[in-house]
């Protein structure tokens, strides 16, 4: 038990420190990913002068647009709140679809169900083959990231909404899956024993023995993997989805850097609010 | 429940692993109803004397039986039947130590309903269960912690929760090991006072494993003593001799040496 408090604190404290690595990835990638594309500017030496300009706006964002616009147009903080609405919209479609993967992945890949004794032995074989495959189908969608996802799926699909919540979903639904079996299985075995040697089936057992001990972790760790589809969904913007990532590649591209930063803030002050509350719901429901 | 259970055990020898054999050549009759005590050193081979009864333990060799029904050709639908009837208490008690504990009670009546009913049973917690389990609570005298979290319970209320677990299941026997070394020791009496009575007021079969030989001759009509996995004495409490119980001390003590 003390393991496990231990083990939700330090994820605790990596998904903190995760914040920090992801908003700088997201930097990095867009940087890398612009870079890309106004290849002359790079030839000659003017990367160092973007890096610069970018990074001499970071305490200077932009409360409006940097170019003139049409009269009409949705005024720049108000399209960075559509922004944060969309990123959190397609994330959390994310999320539940991942999460309902996750579950049925996560228990047919725990062994804490089938493995107790007095299971027959046709049953016991079948469980055994489940457990593989779905072991083996985890690590081929786990292996394969998000954005190698978007990129196939794009290719299949076109950019359409569903493509880039199915390339959250499936990776992290193999993700939680995997952590929720092996959160399962690290549960101690005795309570769901001792409902079996009264009379309880292997499933129920499992359900209301060895399941709700996991619980807590669990609830935990999708929290902690709720923040990195926010950072996935903001970063599939650059693939052209109207999230965060979109508006940063876009204000990027015509060296609005303040208006740049002004998305970022938006998507580590989003971050920021949800790191509170997953903790607050932590210490209410775990503690 | 019907009748109280009966347990048997012809020639049952249990080794694990094909190591030394945790009991040997363990003949014993438990009638209906009885009430018996198994006195021993740790090691000596209660818990698995205990264990064979509900099937969680196979013999090696020999038969063990319940109501005169073999265990080991009972198929896995009458085998849960059988274990549903049959409450054990765990010396390490084996709750779900953050469900509440209104449903660590009502998990005791997993073995006699469906998946779906178990699923409604545990997450709705429909009135007339809960009513049951607090029936079951007060008659162990906490009925006041219904609701509350089970990890938040101290010992000797996390003990009594376990009863009524067992008690729960509606059980034609219980069985109980070493039910006084998880209670300090001036619980130790009220704890095998309270197993004694419910057992007499259901007219269940009750078998406790127990290392005090004092509370095992007040409370029991008859006292099985283990040692080195074999049934040294077996005895009505009434008719032991004064040195049958020197032997039962010096079987007590053994662990202390």
């Amino acid at each position: 038990m003390t393991v496990g408090r231990g083990s939700a604190v330090a994820g605790a404290l990596a998904a903190r420190n995760l914040v920090l690595v992801g908003i700088a990835a997201a930097a990095l990638v867009s940087a890398w990913l612009l870079w890309m594309l106004p290849g002359s500017l790079r030839v000659s030496g003017g990367g160092l002068e973007t890096a610069r300009a970018f990074f001499a706006r970071a305490l200077a964002p932009a409360f409006t647009y940097e170019a003139v616009v049409p009269t009409g147009t949705t005024p720049l903080l108000w399209k960075a709140a559509l922004a944060v609405r969309d990123t959190v919209t397609m994330a959390a479609a994310a999320m539940s679809l991942a999460l309902a993967g996750g579950a049925v992945l996560g228990f047919c890949a725990s062994s804490a169900w089938w493995s107790s004794a007095g299971t027959s032995g046709w049953r016991r074989a079948l469980a055994r083959m489940l457990w593989g495959a779905t072991r083996s189908v985890m690590a081929v969608a786990r292996a394969i990231h998000e954005l190698l996802w978007a990129v196939l799926l794009l290719a299949a699909f076109g950019i359409s909404e569903i493509a880039a919540i199915l390339a959250i979903a499936i990776p992290y639904a193999a993700i939680l899956g995997k952590v929720f079996a092996e959160l399962v299985d690290e549960a101690s075995p005795e309570p769901s024993q001792a409902l079996r040697e009264g009379g309880a089936s292997a499933l129920q057992a499992f359900l209301f023995g060895q399941l709700p001990r996991a619980l807590p972790d669990m609830a935990a760790y999708a929290f902690y993997r709720f923040e990195c589809a926010i950072r996935s969904s903001a970063i599939l913007g650059f693939f052209g989805f109207p999230t965060l990532g979109y508006f940063i590649a876009a204000s990027f591209e015509n060296a609005h850097y303040g208006e740049v930063w002004t998305y970022l803030y938006a998507l580590f002050a989003l971050v920021a609010v949800l790191d509170w509350w997953s903790g607050a719901l932590r210490r209410r429901f775990v503690a | 429940m019907g009748r109280p259970a009966a347990f048997s055990f012809e020639g049952v020898e249990v080794s694990y692993d094909g190591s030394v054999a945790a009991l040997s050549d363990v003949t014993l009759e438990i009638a209906a109803g009885e009430m018996l005590a198994i006195v021993g050193p740790s090691g000596a081979g209660k818990t698995t004397l205990l264990r064979l009864c509900n099937g969680s333990v196979r013999p090696t060799r020999g038969i063990v039986r319940v109501n005169g029904e073999r265990l080991d050709r009972l198929g896995p639908a009458d085998l849960r039947r059988t274990r549903a009837s049959i409450g054990f208490i765990h010396q390490d008690l084996r709750l779900v130590p953050n469900l509440r504990v209104v449903q660590n009670v009502v998990a005791g009546r997993l073995g006699r309903m469906s998946l779906a009913g178990s699923l409604r049973a545990m997450l709705l917690l429909p009135r007339d269960l809960q009513r049951e389990a607090y029936d079951l609570l007060d008659r162990v005298g906490i009925a006041a912690k219904l609701h509350e979290r089970t990890d938040r319970l101290s010992g000797g209320e996390r003990q009594r929760v376990a009863i009524a677990r067992a008690l729960a299941q509606d059980p034609a026997a219980l069985l109980a090991d070493e039910p006084v070394s998880s209670v300090d020791p001036a619980r130790a009496r009220d704890t095998v006072q309270l197993l004694t009575t419910i057992s007499r007021e259901r007219g269940l079969t009750l078998c406790v494993s127990l290392h005090n030989v004092d509370l095992a001759r007040a409370y029991f009509p008859r006292l099985v003593g283990v040692r080195r996995g074999r049934v040294i004495i077996d005895a009505r409490t009434a008719e032991l001799s004064d040195r049958q119980f020197e032997s039962l001390y010096r079987l007590a003590g053994e662990d202390h040496e």
